[in-house]
């Protein structure tokens, strides 16, 4: 059987065309983008090396600061929100006794096939000074009323929650596509136990779609660390970038003032984040049994 | 059943290879217009390649058909009037021209400069200041005072535009199509004259008619603050009230945002904003959302270019204006009416010298420049353009580009759009800081410590 | 549904929550409707939310002619299925490959993979473009295709490692047993079993490469016959003002062949689905 599995040519042909094809135009430009960092370079002309000095500007810069705190509230949000409504939402609709389960399916994935930049607009629009969101506050006679994306500390909250509507139809499909792949003996087992509906998922649906939320808290979080889109069409980066986020800091840099290396020393450590984020997770959501391979080579040592 | 899956993907694989394979019979360095037939537009390759050896262009006029790309605006009136109209006169000075056109995106020149990194960089392109510094020192823009001087540009330029076709070291590297520009401070003259209110002389003039205004569920003044070059106008504005040079100074570093003159118009700036000058989320309107507010008579006044002056005309009719900024006092705001916001910028129809037909590209490149002016003067009542087109416009001036005009020969100061700026840095903190004073939750004090900073 | 009984007030509250959410979620595809109907002065001052009255139809019939729209129907369309079918493809053997077979370096291999989900792609632009040009790609559906299959690679094979670990390795071993060689065992038994995940991610992908801008404005903007849809939207951006209401219509068009693809496969995701199951059970 190991040997079934560990077929060599079988592995290499497996694994070769998606490699080939990540390497070729992902993993090269990446490179690129790391060592342009190091240099002072407008994307035009021959770069010139300078060490570490756009990442200590970078670090230096007031506007890092605040675009890793909103990195950081953005990835909370959007994960919170997703995770949270996509589990409910799946569970509700895998349960065959829902009335109108085929349409609600549908209509949850709905703003996942617009494109972002129409589900900004119909946002921005409720969220305007003289908005929807707005007006509704006033005819219920309530103070309540705010600049929902003007606000210094608050836009970026109200931007991650559009972000987190839009796609948490996405994370949805995944864990409805997870049930369906769990066999239904498992509930009935659940059932003859007499296990209440709430409790059956909570005991079989989380626990086998491990791997499913272990991928679904990655693009969370790291869809937060590299925000750019949502800000870039509901408040461009304002007030005075206070809703900026690492890439919205490349965007500026490199296209607005022509200084690609500082621009690309922010992406790489954008990047950087992301992969830390990433490592945390793997390490933290191990597979069981690599936790016991790591129990046995410790007994081993031990012994 | 299962080998199904596996069978219509490969199908799928198949057709759509096959399917894009199509696609390698359209490349095309010069591409056609419209999606002609493979066949067809290998041959204009062909012919393009010819031109390529020939390469002066007095030889292209022997009947080849040459295509050149050229990458601008087309969308709104200003934009699309003056495309046509070139295209239109192209044909019968240029027959054996054709243009591709290439639509140019709102996105801070992320698509010129990548097109220019990767050496695809159009026949000819609309350059502004920035471009045009960050291109010539990677030779992608193509020196043009032999062609602005045989064309004769040169001579039909106006007096007062000369400054606007050379770069800071002295050579054309575009034909701009723009003159001097203005900030015009437009203003509802009904809504005024309804209210009781006479057009504001002085801060205090206008913060009561902002009081006035407010309390009648008006929009004093509309905003489009998510653009940042709208923020810096509104700070220049009242710069230029203290400090003739405005934010150009600043720009050129002949002075400081830390002086006296600066540092006051920022405190004005942020008390103008506290009393509620601008719309509440000024910060997040867009242009189309302000203007629809001005001439809808939701708001009272608007701070704009001169360009504005048309459409407002349209739209209000009799009942818009545009007054001179106010001031601190009676006595500067007299002083003051000689020295406006705004200004050119070096920036207009530049050629890339790599293009396979530069030399004709040049010359079209001029001949559109031309025609652009023209159809500004003639269609979009617009005479500050950079020539003197000898054209009329096709019915009366409006009565604010009227008075814009009888203002101009006692105009002594000007300063600068944002995109005329020449250090980026400036450019970029200027615009967020100046939002951030627009938006009242960033004080005047951090304003001058965060510009200052940056500039160090 | 041993609970239904016990706490009904409860169970009501939650489906009308989940009625109001999916409202609030369809909301957008009206409100864009709508919105394709109407003038900028419609749009931002007068009737932001109603119905459009009268009906601007005109801003469909600018859009049809300011740009040739089957045509970049088309290109959308073969851009969008080269780049679902030759991803799924490729993402389908290599998450088999690291989350199945057993070799040395296969969590090294596949979180290295895993580090295309990070890039933005306004970071990469321009040595992609170069590396598109290098191969001589350039002015062919290729040049967005490859770019394409490389961003949404990383994501691709991180779903499907996920669906491969859920499954017992039993099955290949009773596949061995019966003499089925690992071709046969991956295509014939464990590929089947992932097909709801394949589903979700054929729309995705297909929805990933329809809506791209950025890359496609730089790479095919300068070549009429390749244009994609999205960049339809640039002809009502001018300088300062955007013709909004033309830009909805544009959306609109964009937009309404992807939902419709989506309403007819997510019959067949259904469809799908239960074989998944019925194999597995």
């Amino acid at each position: 059987m190991k040997k079934y599995m560990g077929n060599k040519l079988a592995i290499l042909l497996f694994v070769l065309p998606a490699l080939a094809i990540f390497i070729t135009f992902d993993f090269v430009p990446i490179i690129q983008v790391f060592a342009y960092s190091f240099t002072d370079w407008n994307g035009l002309t021959t770069p010139n090396f300078t060490g570490l000095k756009n990442y200590i500007d970078l670090f230096t810069d007031r506007v890092f600061a605040t675009s890793n705190r909103n990195q950081i509230i953005f990835a909370i949000v959007i994960t919170v929100y997703q995770m949270l409504f996509a589990t409910i939402f799946a569970i509700t609709i895998s349960d065959k006794k829902m009335k109108g389960r085929k349409f609600l399916r549908v209509a949850y994935f709905i703003p996942v096939i617009l494109s972002v930049t129409v589900v900004c607009q119909l946002w921005s629009a409720i969220l305007s000074g003289e908005g929807l969101l707005n007006k509704i506050f006033e005819v219920a006679g309530s103070d309540f009323k705010q600049n929902w994306l003007g606000d210094r500390y608050k836009a970026i909250y109200v931007i991650a929650f559009v972000n987190a509507w839009q796609w948490m139809g996405y994370q949805f499909a995944l864990i409805v596509a997870g049930i369906k792949s769990i066999p239904s003996d498992y509930y009935e087992a659940a059932r003859i136990d007499g296990c209440s509906n709430v409790k059956a998922h909570m005991k079989i649906t989380i626990p086998l779609l491990a791997e499913t939320y272990k991928f679904c808290l990655i693009i969370s979080l790291t869809g937060g660390i590299k925000a750019f889109t949502e800000m870039n069409i509901l408040t461009g980066g304002g007030p005075n970038k206070s809703t900026f986020t690492l890439t919205y800091m490349m965007y500026n840099a490199a296209f607005k003032k022509s200084d690609y290396g500082y621009g690309l020393a922010a992406a790489s450590v954008m990047v950087l984040e992301c992969m830390l984020v990433m490592l945390v997770i793997n390490f933290i959501f191990r597979d069981k049994d690599q936790k016991k391979e790591e129990e046995k080579a410790r007994r081993k040592r031990n012994a | 059943m299962k080998k199904k899956i596996l069978s219509s993907l490969m199908c799928m694989t198949l057709a759509a290879s096959s399917l894009i394979g199509c696609g390698n019979a359209a490349s095309t360095e010069t591409p056609a217009q419209t999606d002609t037939p493979a066949a067809e537009t290998t041959t204009e390759e062909t012919k393009a390649e010819d031109t390529k050896t020939a390469d002066t262009a007095s030889d292209t006029a022997s009947g080849d058909k040459v295509t050149l790309s050229i990458y601008t605006q087309y969308a709104d009136d200003d934009t699309k009037v003056p495309y046509d109209y070139a295209v239109e006169q192209l044909k019968e000075a240029y027959p054996n021209v054709e243009l591709n056109l290439i639509v140019q995106a709102q996105d801070d020149g992320q698509t010129l400069k990548t097109l220019a990194a990767t050496g695809q960089l159009p026949d000819i392109y609309q350059a502004s200041t920035d471009i045009i510094n960050t291109f010539r020192e990677s030779n992608q823009i193509m020196v043009l005072n032999d062609v602005a001087k045989s064309t004769g540009f040169l001579d039909k330029l106006y007096d007062a535009n000369k400054d606007l076709a050379y770069a800071e070291d002295g050579n054309i590297y575009a034909f701009p199509f723009s003159g001097q520009e203005y900030v015009l401070w437009y203003y509802n003259k009904a809504l005024f004259k309804d209210n009781g209110l006479e057009v504001p002389q002085t801060y205090d003039d206008l913060l009561k008619c902002i009081e006035t205004f407010k309390a009648k569920d008006i929009t004093p003044l509309a905003l489009f603050g998510q653009e940042g070059w709208n923020t810096a106008a509104a700070y220049d504005v009242i710069a230029t009230r203290y400090a003739a040079g405005g934010i150009k100074a600043l720009d050129e570093g002949s002075a400081k945002v830390s002086d006296e003159g600066y540092v006051k118009a920022a405190k004005k700036l942020e008390e103008l904003v506290a009393a509620g000058l601008f719309q509440n989320d000024a910060t997040t309107t867009n242009y189309d959302q302000a203007s629809e507010k001005f001439l809808s008579g939701q708001a009272a006044m608007f701070i704009n270019g001169q360009w504005y002056i048309e459409d407002a005309t349209k739209a209000l009719g009799d009942d818009v204006d545009w007054m001179f900024y106010p001031a601190e006092d009676a006595a500067s705001y007299e002083a003051g009416k000689s020295a406006f916001s705004g200004g050119g910028s070096a920036s207009g129809f530049a050629v890339n010298p790599d293009s396979a037909n530069a030399a004709l590209a040049a010359e079209v490149a001029e001949f559109i420049t031309e025609k652009y002016c023209e159809a500004k003067v003639m269609y979009r009542h617009n005479p500050l353009v950079a020539i003197d087109t000898g054209k009329e416009p096709d019915s009366e001036y409006p009565a604010m580009m009227k008075k814009l005009s009888d203002t101009l020969p006692s105009i002594t100061s000007t300063t600068k759009f944002t995109w005329g700026l020449t250090n980026s840095t400036f450019n970029d903190a200027i615009q967020s800081e100046s939002q951030g004073l627009v938006s009242g939750q960033f004080t005047a004090d951090e304003f001058v410590q965060d510009i200052e900073d940056t500039m160090d | 549904m041993h609970n239904e009984g016990k706490k009904p007030v409860l169970h009501y509250i939650f489906v009308v929550f989940c009625w109001i959410y999916a409202a609030f979620s369809l909301y957008p595809l009206i409100w864009m409707l709508f919105y394709s109907f109407k003038t900028n002065q419609e749009i931002f001052v007068t009737n932001p939310f109603g119905f459009p009255w009268p009906l601007h139809y005109e801003n469909y019939i600018t859009a049809w002619t300011k740009y040739n729209v089957p045509l970049y129907f088309v290109n959308s369309l073969l851009v969008s299925i080269g780049t679902v079918a030759i991803t799924i493809f490729c993402a389908l053997l290599f998450s088999y490959a690291t989350s199945r077979m057993v070799w040395k370096l296969r969590t090294f291999t596949r979180l290295f993979l895993g580090l295309g989900m990070f890039i933005p792609v306004q970071a990469i632009m321009i040595p992609v473009v170069k590396i598109v040009q290098g191969f001589g790609l350039m002015g062919t559906r290729w040049s967005l295709i490859f770019p394409y299959i490389a961003i949404n690679l990383a994501f691709a094979c991180m779903v499907y490692y996920g669906f491969f670990k859920g499954i017992p390795m039993e099955l290949e071993e009773a596949a061995c047993m019966d003499g089925a060689n690992i071709y046969q065992t991956f295509f014939m038994i464990i590929e089947p079993l992932v097909r709801p995940a394949t589903v979700t991610l054929v729309i995705y992908i297909f929805l990933n490469a329809w809506n791209e801008f950025i890359l496609a404005n730089v790479v095919v903007g300068s070549i009429p016959a390749l244009k994609t849809l999205p960049l339809g939207v640039l002809f009502f951006q001018g300088e300062f003002t955007t013709d909004w209401g033309g830009m909805g219509a544009t959306m609109v068009i964009a937009s309404f062949p992807a939902i419709i693809v989506y309403s007819i496969f997510s019959e067949q995701v259904e469809s799908a689905m239960t074989i998944g199951g019925a194999v597995k059970g």
